[in-house]
């Protein structure tokens, strides 16, 4: 919402993922948990992605527009060599915690976790970020953060404590970006190895969507996911191979022709009428 | 009302403001002159916090707000408005204007604000719906320095407000100065090129070269000076 492009968005996903695993990895032994120990490794996962997102934006949130995104894409495969290279968290050979998810919550849980329970938290992630979302557009953060977005230097001579809003918007994309890891990566899989959970192509994808759908706005990242999976599905069985090859050049028409994506047009269009209200 | 002493300040390692001294008494206009790139710009950005200063002080009615942050500064009644039209193109006008009262002291104050700045501007009244970016140049600064009045300052800086206008607008710009100076009686520290325009506006002048203030004195003496408008002005 600040019109500033993350591209180490899957670095938080990718710590997420680190903080369910260590979670249930580490507390196993602790009987008597049961369930409990899932919303631990979430909690985990919001608090180490914070954290991060601190270290991160202390620094890369100094740069303004291009510059900060240059420098988020940085962190990402920066985190990953450090996890490989230092041997954090078992390094290079990854955590594989099938075992103790089975010790856990017993083998039928376990299983019903990660095929179903896994995305029914995806979902419910999902709708708690929207909700997050439609709260800051709502109120007075919402305000400031638009602000933001559309000229730092007026936001600032209007008493807006910048810095502060930047952090907020920062750290909020950072905790959904943990519990998302945590839950359709980490219980679903359930194991994390530092290449997959550090792939930068998921912050493309999360980019091509937001473009497609309209960036600052709330139904946006829906509609462009929707666009964008549907989409890439069809392309992968009509033509098996090329669906990249495809998307770029579609992507590049589009901010060209729609820098504002499918919903910042419909908006646009329905600028004055009852309509309004529902289109955010 | 604010005292600038021995400022410094610059942008990474250039050092631009090299200890200027200014004084803006309350309820003149002042003004500060120089041609392009000698600091003006920067020396109002450092006064509002937006350059963090390296050294010197600044004091607002009597407190020293050298390292306050902007934020608080607003609050405490210090606005600019930045040289360019820093809009929000794709808002309309009057949100425009509303977005300026975002302080909760503003905020509480927004109606009767408003209708002062449309007392001001009719013609924002008029166009109050539609997108500020479709405005003409001078609408849009109208729009700039409405929205700083929606922040309820007692000091407003302007940075270049006659900049890229048409010269007929240039002289409705200094109305509105004067106006604001002596109708809602704000306190003003002016930035300007336009050294002719201003010197008629403004009580105090001075006149800023190289990051340094080189000269100073009530407007019509500088005015009367020809060595001063020679070797700086250029008129």
């Amino acid at each position: 919402m600040t019109g500033y492009v993350d591209f180490g968005y899957v670095a938080f996903m990718g710590v997420g993922t680190y903080g369910m695993a260590l979670g249930i990895t580490r507390l196993v032994h602790f009987k008597g948990l049961g369930i409990g120990l899932i919303i631990i490794g979430l909690c985990l996962a919001m608090v180490m992605s914070t954290l991060l997102a601190l270290a991160v934006g202390a620094v890369a949130l100094r740069l303004r527009g291009a510059y900060f995104a240059i420098a988020t894409i940085g962190v990402n495969e920066g985190f990953r060599y450090l996890i490989e290279g230092a041997k954090i968290w078992n390094g290079s050979e990854g955590i594989i915690f099938m075992g103790q998810m089975n010790e856990a919550f017993g083998d039928e849980v376990a299983s019903a976790l990660s095929t179903f329970w896994a995305d029914v938290l995806v979902v419910i992630i999902a709708a708690l970020a929207a909700f997050v979302t439609l709260h800051y557009m709502r109120s007075k953060i919402g305000y400031a953060l638009t602000a933001l977005r559309e000229d730092e230097d007026a936001a600032k001579v209007m008493g807006i404590n910048v810095t502060k809003f930047k952090i907020i918007a920062f750290i909020t994309s950072a905790i959904f970006a943990g519990l998302l890891g945590a839950a359709a990566w980490a219980i679903k899989t359930p194991y994390v190895f530092p290449p997959e959970v550090f792939e930068i192509h998921y912050t493309v994808e999360a980019i091509i969507i937001v473009l497609l759908g309209g960036a600052g706005t709330l139904l946006g990242p829906v509609v462009g996911g929707l666009i964008y999976g549907i989409s890439k599905y069809f392309l992968a069985i009509i033509l098996p191979g090329f669906q990249l090859l495809i998307f770029a050049p579609i992507i590049i028409i589009i901010i060209v022709l729609f820098p504002e994506g499918t919903i910042g047009m419909l908006k646009n269009r329905v600028r004055g009428t009852a309509l309004e209200r529902y289109i955010v | 009302m604010l005292r600038v002493e021995n400022l410094e300040s610059g942008y990474g390692p250039m050092q631009v403001l090299w200890q200027p001294s200014l004084e803006v008494k309350k309820g003149t206009i002042t003004s500060l002159l120089g041609p392009n790139g000698v600091g003006k710009s920067t020396l109002l950005r450092t006064v509002l916090g937006s350059v963090e200063p390296w050294g010197g002080e600044i004091t607002y009615e009597e407190m020293n707000v050298t390292r306050l942050p902007t934020h608080k500064k607003v609050d405490m009644g210090i606005t600019l408005v930045p040289e360019g039209k820093h809009l929000f193109v794709g808002m309309t006008v009057q949100e425009n204007l509303i977005m300026g009262a975002y302080r909760k002291e503003a905020l509480k104050h927004k109606d009767e604000t408003l209708e002062l700045v449309y007392s001001l501007f009719p013609v924002l009244k008029e166009r109050g719906k539609q997108a500020a970016g479709s405005l003409s140049g001078g609408e849009q600064q109208m729009v700039t320095i409405g929205r700083a009045l929606m922040t309820k300052p007692k000091l407003i800086m302007l940075d270049e407000p006659s900049q890229g206008l048409a010269p007929k607008l240039v002289g409705e710009v200094f109305e509105t100065i004067e106006k604001l100076n002596t109708e809602i009686g704000l306190t003003i520290l002016l930035v300007e090129q336009n050294a002719e325009a201003c010197l008629k506006s403004a009580d105090h002048v001075y006149i800023m070269h190289e990051g340094r203030i080189k000269a100073e004195g009530p407007a019509d003496e500088i005015a009367e000076s020809s060595d001063i408008r020679e070797a700086y002005l250029g008129i």
